[in-house]
C-alpha cells in the first residue's frame, strides 16, 4: 500500500497519464509498421498468403524495386510532384495571406471563404479537375480556345508530357487554403508596432517584409512547408481519380504504385517494400522537422 | 495422437448428431461449430468420418461476401437470400456488402487473417488468383456444372478442378447510334477495315467515331483483348503477327482521330454516358449497360451488332462467379448455391440484374423477344474467359501498359509488344 501511494506521488504519475497513448501507439502505429517490414523482407503474393511458408528473402524485394524502370520513375514523379507542389502552393498561399492581413473591408470572410477548396472532399476535387482537363468537352481547353491561344485541343490527360503538371496544377489549388491560413494566423502574431516603428525610421514596404515579417514568420514557415511536404509526398486520392498513375505510369507516385503493386498485382511484399521506401523518406523529413522545432523552442 | 483424438471426437460427434436429430435449431447449429472445429484441429486424417458427419449437417450460418453497388442488384440479392431462409429452417444465409475498390484487399486480408466468410461473389478474371492462394473449396463432382458455357466454367477452373459456380455472365459487343451512321451513310461495320471507315466518317468537331475504354488496368485489358483474339493469337501472344496487328489496329483508329485518345481516362460507365450524351458514335461496351441505357435515354435510336472482326468473331467474357471457402460451413453454402442456381431463382436474380445465366440451358429461353439481350446470348458463343492463371493480374497489367503505350503515342505497336511479351514470357517462366 505504502509503495503504491510512493508511486503515484510527482513524476510517476505523468508516466502514468501517458501510458494509454503510448499504448495506443503500440498497437495502432507500432505494430502496422513492424509488420510491414517483416512482410517487405519476405516473398507473399497470392500464392502463399495464406498458406505459411512464407520465405525470407532479405532485401531482394528492395533490390527487384531499384532495378524495375517505373519504380524508378515512380521516385522521380513524387520528388517532382512534391516540390512544385510545394513552392507554388506556397508562394501564392503567401501572396495571398499578406494581402488578406491588410485590414480592408470583407478582408476576413473572403479569406474564410478561401477554405473551401480545402474542405471539399479530395475525390470530388479530382473529378471536378478531370472533367476541366479533359480533351474534347474540357473548360480549359474551351477557354484556350476562345482566346485564341491554341487552336488544337490539348491533350492535357493523356499525354505523358502534360499529365504530371495537370494533377500538380490541381494539388496546387488544393493546398493554397492550408498554407494561406496558417501563414495569416503566424502574421497576426506579429505585432503592429514593428512595423509602424520600422515605417517611422523609413523603411518601405519590401523592408519591411524581408527585415521583419519573414524573420519573425520562420517557425510558422518551416511547420507549413514540412507539414505540406508530408501531406504532398503521400498524395494518393487525387492522382487515382484523375490518372489511376496514367498515361504510362507518368502520374504514378509511391503511394499510387504500392497500392497497385499489392491489391491489383497481388504482389504483397513488393508493395510494402515500396510502401516502407515512402516511410523512411517521410522519417527523415519528420526528424528534421522535429529537430527544427525543438531548436526552436530551445532559442 | 493428435489423429485419434480427432477421429474420437468426430466419431462423439456423428453419434450426437444422429441422436440429437429432433433437437431444436440452436443446438445443432453449435453442434456444427464443434465439428469445424475438429476438423481444422485433424489435418491429415479421417477426412471421409468428418465429410459424412457435416453432409448431415447442412445447417448453420452462411455469410456472403458482394460487391455490387447498383441498388437493384443489392435487392435481387437480397430477396432470394430471404426467400431461401424462409424456406427452410436449418441454414440462416447473411449477404455483406463489400465496395469492390475495398474487395479484393478483403479477400487478402481475411485470408491472412482467417477471416472469411463462406461464400464470395467475385469477378471471374480475379477467381484463379484466390483458388491458386488456397482459400476456395474444391467443388470437383459437388456441383454440376455441365450445362454451363465453357467460358465462365473456365474461369472457374484450376489444375482441372472446379473452385467455384458461374453466378452470371456478360460479354461485349459493339454499341451504335443508329442516327449518326444514318447521317455518315454507312452501314454497321463488320471488320476491322469497316470499322475505320465508318469510324471516321462519322467523326466530327463533337463526336467521336469509336471508343472502348482503355484505363491502364483490368477494366481496360477487358475491352482490348477482343482485338487480339479476333486475330487467333491467345492472351499470351501479344508480340506475335496477331498481337502486332491488334495493336496497330487501335493506333490507326486513334491517329486518325477516329477513336478518342480520352478513353484511357474512361470507365467502362463513362464510355457509356459519353455515348449516350451524343459524344460517341460507336463503343464497345457490355450487357449490364442496357438496362442504364434504356431507362436514361429511352429515345436514342441504338442498337448492338458483333464486334468487327479480324480473323474471327471474338468478345470479352465478364460475370462474376460464387465461390465456397474452404474450411468454412461448406455444405450449408452449397446447399445455397443449389437453390441460387435453380432455374426459376436464376432466371429473377439475372433479368433483375441485366445479366446472361451462365447456365445456356436457362439462357436460351431467357430472353425471348428481345433482340438486344439475344444478340449477347448469341455472342456469348464467342466469348473468351481472361486467364484462368493465378498471374493474371501481372499478365493483364503487362497487356494494358502495352496499349496505352500504343495510344499515347509513347511505343510504336512493335516496341510495345516487344516489351509485353518480355514481362508476360517472364512470368509464364518461358
Amino acid at each position: 500500500m505504502e509503495k503504491i501511494k510512493k508511486f503515484f506521488k510527482y513524476d510517476n504519475v505523468g508516466l502514468l497519464f501517458a501510458l494509454p497513448a503510448f499504448l495506443y501507439m503500440l498497437v495502432f502505429i507500432g505494430y502496422p509498421i513492424i509488420s510491414n517490414l517483416i512482410l517487405s523482407v519476405q516473398d507473399v503474393t497470392v500464392r502463399n498468403l495464406a498458406k505459411g511458408d512464407k520465405n525470407f528473402v532479405g532485401l531482394g524485394n528492395y533490390m527487384t524495386l531499384f532495378q524495375d524502370g517505373v519504380f524508378r520513375t515512380t521516385i522521380t514523379n513524387t520528388l517532382k510532384f512534391t516540390v512544385f507542389s510545394l513552392v507554388f502552393q506556397f508562394i501564392i498561399g503567401f501572396a495571398l495571406a499578406v494581402f488578406f492581413n491588410k485590414n480592408f473591408s470583407f478582408a476576413k470572410p473572403v479569406r474564410g471563404l478561401l477554405m473551401i477548396p480545402w474542405m471539399i472532399p479530395m475525390t470530388v476535387t479530382a473529378l471536378i479537375f478531370k472533367f476541366m482537363f479533359s480533351t474534347d468537352v474540357g473548360i480549359f481547353n474551351y477557354i484556350l480556345r476562345s482566346i485564341g491561344m491554341i487552336t488544337e485541343n490539348v491533350e492535357w490527360l493523356t499525354n505523358t508530357n502534360t499529365a504530371m503538371w495537370c494533377v500538380i496544377f490541381a494539388n496546387v489549388w488544393i493546398g493554397i487554403p492550408f498554407n494561406t491560413i496558417l501563414l495569416s494566423t503566424g502574421l497576426t502574431t506579429i505585432p503592429q508596432d514593428l512595423y509602424e516603428g520600422a515605417a517611422i525610421d523609413g523603411a518601405n514596404g519590401i523592408q519591411r517584409f524581408f527585415k521583419i515579417t519573414l524573420p519573425l514568420l520562420r517557425p510558422t514557415i518551416e511547420s507549413v512547408l514540412v507539414l505540406g511536404f508530408i501531406y504532398t509526398f503521400k498524395c494518393y486520392d487525387l492522382i487515382y481519380v484523375m490518372t489511376s498513375g496514367g498515361p504510362v505510369n507518368s502520374t504514378h507516385l509511391l503511394s499510387t504504385y504500392s497500392y497497385k503493386l499489392s491489391f491489383e498485382m497481388f504482389n504483397y511484399s513488393m508493395g510494402s517494400a515500396a510502401a516502407n521506401v515512402l516511410l523512411v523518406i517521410l522519417l527523415l523529413v519528420g526528424m528534421l522537422y522535429l529537430k527544427i522545432t525543438m531548436k526552436g523552442e530551445e532559442e | 495422437m493428435k489423429r485419434l483424438v480427432a477421429l474420437a471426437m468426430t466419431v462423439c460427434l456423428v453419434g450426437t448428431m444422429l441422436v440429437g436429430c429432433g433437437a431444436k435449431e440452436s443446438t445443432s447449429e453449435t453442434k456444427v461449430e464443434v465439428n469445424e472445429a475438429a476438423e481444422s484441429t485433424d489435418e491429415t486424417g479421417s477426412t471421409e468420418s468428418v465429410d459424412t458427419a457435416s453432409a448431415q449437417a447442412a445447417s448453420g450460418n452462411v455469410t456472403i461476401w458482394y460487391y455490387w453497388e447498383t441498388e437493384g442488384h443489392q435487392k435481387a440479392l437480397s430477396h432470394i437470400v430471404e426467400e431461401f431462409n424462409s424456406s427452410q429452417s436449418d441454414i440462416t444465409v447473411e449477404a455483406k456488402y463489400v465496395p469492390f475498390a475495398d474487395f479484393k484487399k478483403q479477400l487478402s486480408i481475411g485470408a491472412s487473417a482467417d477471416e472469411l466468410p463462406d461464400i464470395v461473389i467475385l469477378d471471374n478474371p480475379d477467381h484463379a488468383a484466390y483458388a491458386a492462394m488456397g482459400i476456395f473449396a474444391d467443388l470437383t463432382g459437388r456441383f454440376d456444372v455441365s450445362t454451363y458455357y465453357d467460358g465462365p466454367v473456365n474461369s472457374c477452373t484450376l489444375d482441372g478442378k472446379l473452385y467455384g459456380v458461374p453466378f452470371g455472365s456478360n460479354c461485349l459487343l459493339l454499341f451504335y447510334n443508329e442516327d449518326m451512321l444514318k447521317a455518315a451513310n454507312c452501314e454497321v461495320p463488320t471488320t476491322w477495315e469497316e470499322l475505320q471507315q465508318v469510324a471516321e466518317a462519322c467523326t466530327t468537331d463533337t463526336v467521336s467515331g469509336f471508343a472502348h475504354c482503355a484505363l491502364q488496368n483490368e477494366e481496360g485489358t477487358f475491352n482490348f483483348l477482343p482485338w487480339v483474339w479476333s486475330t487467333g493469337a491467345s492472351s499470351y501472344e501479344i508480340n506475335s503477327e496477331g498481337g502486332i496487328k491488334a495493336l496497330t489496329a487501335v493506333k490507326n483508329l486513334v491517329d486518325s482521330g477516329a477513336m478518342t485518345k480520352e478513353a484511357i481516362n474512361w470507365t467502362q460507365g463513362d464510355t457509356m454516358h459519353q455515348f449516350i450524351a451524343g459524344n460517341l458514335a460507336m463503343m464497345i461496351n457490355g450487357t449490364w449497360q442496357v438496362p442504364t441505357m434504356r431507362e436514361e435515354v429511352p429515345d436514342l435510336n441504338w442498337n448492338v451488332a458483333p464486334i468487327p472482326m479480324d480473323a474471327q468473331q471474338a468478345s470479352g467474357l465478364g460475370g462474376e462467379n460464387y465461390a465456397v471457402i474452404a474450411g468454412g460451413n461448406e455444405e450449408a453454402a452449397i446447399a445455397f448455391l443449389e437453390y441460387a442456381t435453380s432455374e426459376e431463382t436464376c432466371l429473377y436474380m439475372m433479368n433483375a440484374m441485366g445479366y446472361i445465366s451462365s447456365n445456356s440451358t436457362i439462357a436460351e429461353g431467357q430472353f425471348e423477344g428481345d433482340p438486344v439481350y439475344e444478340a449477347f446470348v448469341e455472342e456469348m458463343n464467342y466469348a473468351g474467359a481472361r486467364g484462368p492463371l493465378p498471374e493474371w493480374p501481372d499478365i493483364s497489367n503487362a497487356i494494358s501498359l502495352a496499349f496505352n503505350k500504343v495510344i499515347t503515342g509513347a511505343s510504336t505497336p512493335e516496341e510495345a509488344a516487344a516489351e509485353a511479351q518480355s514481362t508476360i514470357d517472364g512470368i509464364l517462366g518461358n
